[in-house]
């Protein structure tokens, strides 16, 4: 990577301490407002309510019309709905928007919807798709050996091939409008050459042909929520899996088509539209790769990477074009391919990976090393351009690490006691804690790192007294923890528990977990225990193509920021960045940010 | 002197430039504008001014006396009916000359469709060329041969339940182009447009079908003992911009000549 490596040579290259937890949500609310959760209210990807500890995702919230009159089988709503950013505290661009700075800030995470601004944005992760979830993929088949049905990041829908066509629909967003919400759908058809591996697809009038294995462009789609008066517009693409024998149809997420979007996901809001007339149209979802799709199978590696390289494509076109019109202010831009191929892709370097298969490694194993490439090549192209006047600053929120064991928090708090499950527990109940005793529970696990008390006058059925007695409790949990052994190989499980009134500040740091686990590296916590699930051993192989991971201890997986200033912090962190971007137009940051410019002689840093 | 060829693309780039709308855009205002004065002009010389006058004249009349009568019941009814009869006699004398304007404008915009109705494919973009077959026997024979600058991308798709075969096809450079669809050793051609300007297109060839061939075809009919029912380019539809919105010229159009029709009417005092 000759770029960042000139770049390091003559200005400076850093380790940048990441978030407590360094989830993506976290970490980037910490750079965009120089605040730690306490301060901006992200403490997960997903956040839970102690009353009625019903799970929603932490960093926005979008919402039916609260009231409505129902006709038959119609409702009609009174009043819009709304789609609620829940980060708190100011974002740095508002403060350079109320100082008359100009700026552009692409796709950053954590940023939707938008938060008003004087200028260009585009939401980036956390953005959901058309149906309000961060991505969910349809998959046409009509194999009788597949499972159908809802998949973790999807649905599987069984199709009848009669006389070489199919009639399927596409699933769109939850029609409020009628009774029961159902989702609204729209036909399209397949007619699959009886011989050769190709299809014609035709959606609302839209045809196009796929070969077997090709993907095709954007498809406009809308869905008739009212008829005549009430459309929602979307866009998808197609991927034609399997012509022959079996037919199998992978359908991205409904994204939001940004020509007309459903929701606000740029500023100024008739922005995404003259940007997707300038750039194509793109992903519009915030976590584009579709990573579900992997990991449930549907989509294979190649294909997996065949999308994620078009993802890639879309941004870089989108910078391409929007970089060069950068005169003054601030610009900031997004890239999302090496997390994400990061998480999908580790077990094909890591030959200590459960998941690792050194036939897929021979095959892809060099595939990271484009990717990091890639962005080499971007900043191939920022780095003429920069004058003496100008700062810039090159940084990751958040190292990687392997995930190669998952470790059960709540199936551990079950074995040593703190969580008590009912006698008359209710196997087929899946959701969050269902069949958890509160009245003998003491803590429980909900996120990827979270630990609770099951706190008195905060939880719903609290048992556990405020106090000295939370305190002495949890520093019990937190030395068991530390004590945790891996029997397969006798390390260290945990690394460090941090308690959350250690290291938050600020008006919501007692709203999220009481600790924060910190997995050793190599470890996280499992799929089902995140969602508040009881699997049977505490400590499983990760199969699961998500193999590289980094919710973990947050000083085990720093980030990097490079600059072509000499930066004098000796160790900086994401919080420092919002305080940095201020001081370079010589701004005087507010009081509730914690950091300070990476440029300054240090000071005591956290 | 300069070809039209190179003008077109000049006056493009001056209107973009003025009035920040494209060609089409330019020749659709322009269009609406000059037949909305020609509908004008013509309804004015081949209707009865005078009497749409009294007739427009007499309905004011009863409509005034609906609001001024309005307690007397008998005038109000009275009033109706007249302002039924008025309104129909009225009707009548706007009926010829409507005719009159009807019908020649129907077949202008039938053949502004050709122009203004589709983009014509551009080089390296993929589009679907479809056959029909009269039967399902003859789906099968259906074959293309293509041009050396066209090429098709992926294999024909057969599709027995409605009678068609449709290529994907992908032409290199701007030209028009010849197809030929074999079948029961006959060929037939179809014309294919590839170019970033404005042109000519038929997106479809037909089989007899005297009225559907005038409004959608732009080319002679298949031969009527063919086994190919018609031959379809998937050409995109075009948008037209104006006003920040993207319109189907024929609305823009109707809407830009009706504003232009009542301005002129006003300025000319030509009773409507």
């Amino acid at each position: 990577m000759p770029n960042f490596a000139r770049l390091a040579q003559r200005g400076s290259l850093k380790r940048l301490t990441s978030s407590i937890p360094p989830q993506s949500p976290v970490a980037w609310s910490n750079m965009i407002t120089g605040m730690n959760a306490g301060g901006h209210g992200l403490f997960d990807f997903i956040h839970r309510d102690p009353k009625t500890l019903a799970l929603y995702f932490s960093a926005s919230r979008v919402e039916a019309p609260k009231h409505a009159i129902h006709l038959g089988s119609w409702v009609i709503p009174l009043g819009s709905g709304s789609a609620e950013q829940l980060r708190r505290g100011k974002a740095f661009w508002e403060i350079l928007d109320e100082h008359g700075i100009p700026n552009s800030v692409f796709r950053i995470p954590a940023n939707f919807p938008p938060v008003p601004a004087k200028g260009q944005t585009l939401s980036g992760m956390g953005t959901p798709d058309l149906r309000g979830t961060y991505g969910t993929f349809s998959f046409y088949t009509d194999d009788p050996t597949a499972a159908t049905g809802a998949v973790e990041g999807g649905q599987v829908i069984p199709v009848q091939v009669e006389n070489s066509r199919i009639i399927a629909n596409l699933i769109g967003p939850d029609n409020t409008f009628r009774k029961g919400s159902p989702a609204a759908t729209e036909p399209f058809s397949v007619a699959v050459d009886p011989m050769e591996s190709a299809a014609r697809i035709a959606v609302q009038g839209h045809e196009f042909v796929l070969r077997e294995g090709e993907w095709s462009d954007w498809v406009k789609v809308e869905f008739q929520l009212i008829p005549f008066f009430g459309n929602v517009k979307g866009m998808c693409r197609f991927y034609l899996k399997q012509a022959h024998p079996r037919f199998q149809l992978y359908v991205s997420p409904v994204n939001i088509d940004p020509a007309s979007p459903a929701l606000p996901i740029s500023t100024p809001s008739s922005y995404s539209r003259s940007l997707s007339e300038e750039a194509g149209e793109f992903y519009t979802q915030g976590i584009a790769e579709d990573t579900k799709a992997l990991s449930d199978g549907v989509l294979d590696d190649k294909e997996f990477l065949e999308q994620s390289r078009t993802v890639l494509a879309e941004h870089r076109r989108i910078f391409d074009l929007q970089f060069p019109k950068f005169q003054k202010g601030v610009f900031f831009f997004y890239f999302s391919s090496l997390d994400l191929n990061s998480h999908m892709l580790w077990r094909l370097i890591d030959p200590e990976h459960p998941a690792y298969d050194a036939t897929l490694s021979s095959q892809y194993g060099s595939v990271l090393q484009e990717f990091y490439q890639q962005m080499d090549q971007v900043l191939g192209e920022v780095l003429p351009k920069l004058d003496k006047h100008t700062t810039l600053l090159v940084l990751s929120d958040h190292g990687f690490a392997p995930y190669r064991r998952s470790f059960n928090l709540n199936t551990w708090l079950l074995n040593n006691g703190y969580i008590t499950l009912k006698s008359d527990a209710d196997p087929n109940n899946n959701e969050p804690l269902a069949n958890v005793d509160w009245s003998k529970t003491r803590a429980y696990g909900l996120g990827l790192n979270g630990l609770y008390l099951n706190l008195h006058a905060r939880e719903r059925e609290g048992i556990v007294t405020p106090g000295a007695k939370a305190d002495a409790l949890l520093k019990e949990i937190r030395e068991k923890l530390l004590a945790v052994r891996d029997p397969k190989n006798n390390l260290p499980v945990i690394t460090r528990v941090d308690f959350a009134a250690d290291v938050y500040q600020g008006p919501y740091a007692h709203d999220g977990p009481d600790a924060l686990v910190g997995y050793n590296r190599g470890y996280r916590a499992g799929w089902k225990t995140i969602l508040g699930a009881f699997p049977s051993d505490v400590l499983e192989d990760n199969t699961n193509p998500w193999s590289g991971d980094h919710c973990i201890d947050y000083a085990l997986v720093p980030g990097v920021l490079l600059s072509n200033r000499n930066i004098a912090a000796e160790m900086p962190a994401l919080t420092d960045i919002a305080p940095t971007i201020l001081a370079e137009f010589g701004i005087v940051k507010p009081k509730n940010m914690m950091g300070q410019s990476v440029f300054q002689p240090n000071i005591a840093r956290r | 002197m300069a070809s039209p060829t190179s003008i077109i693309p000049r006056l493009s780039t001056l209107l973009l430039g003025v009035l920040g709308v494209d060609l089409p855009a330019a020749l659709v205002i322009l269009l609406s504008l000059t037949i909305g004065l020609l509908m004008v002009m013509v309804f004015r010389y081949t209707s009865d001014q005078k009497a749409i006058r009294l007739a427009k004249n007499q309905l004011k009349a009863h409509l005034l006396a609906v609001r001024l009568f309005q307690d007397q019941l008998p005038v109000v009814l009275s009033s109706y009916g007249s302002i039924l009869r008025c309104t129909g006699r009225y009707l009548q004398l706007a009926f010829k000359p409507l005719l009159i304007v009807a019908l020649p404008l129907t077949f202008l915009i039938v053949q502004l469709d050709r122009y203004l109705g589709w983009t014509p494919l551009p080089p390296g973009q993929a589009f679907l060329l479809k056959a029909r077959a009269t039967s399902p026997d003859a789906v099968n024979e259906l074959s293309l041969r293509l041009p050396p600058e066209m090429s098709t991308t992926a294999p024909a798709v057969h599709v027995p339940a409605e009678n068609e075969v449709v290529w994907r096809v992908v032409a290199e450079k701007n030209g028009e182009y010849n197809v030929i669809i074999g079948v029961a050793g006959r060929t037939l051609a179809k014309r294919v447009v590839v170019s970033s300007g404005l042109s000519r297109i038929s997106p479809i060839r037909l089989q007899g079908r005297f009225w559907q061939r005038i409004f959608v075809s732009g080319e002679p009919a298949l031969p009527e003992n063919s086994p190919v029912q018609s031959v379809e380019v998937g050409y995109p539809s075009r948008e037209i911009k104006f006003m920040g919105f993207e319109w189907n010229w024929i609305w823009l159009f109707f809407l830009l000549s009706l504003v232009a029709g009542f301005v002129f009417k006003s300025v000319l005092r030509i009773e409507i």
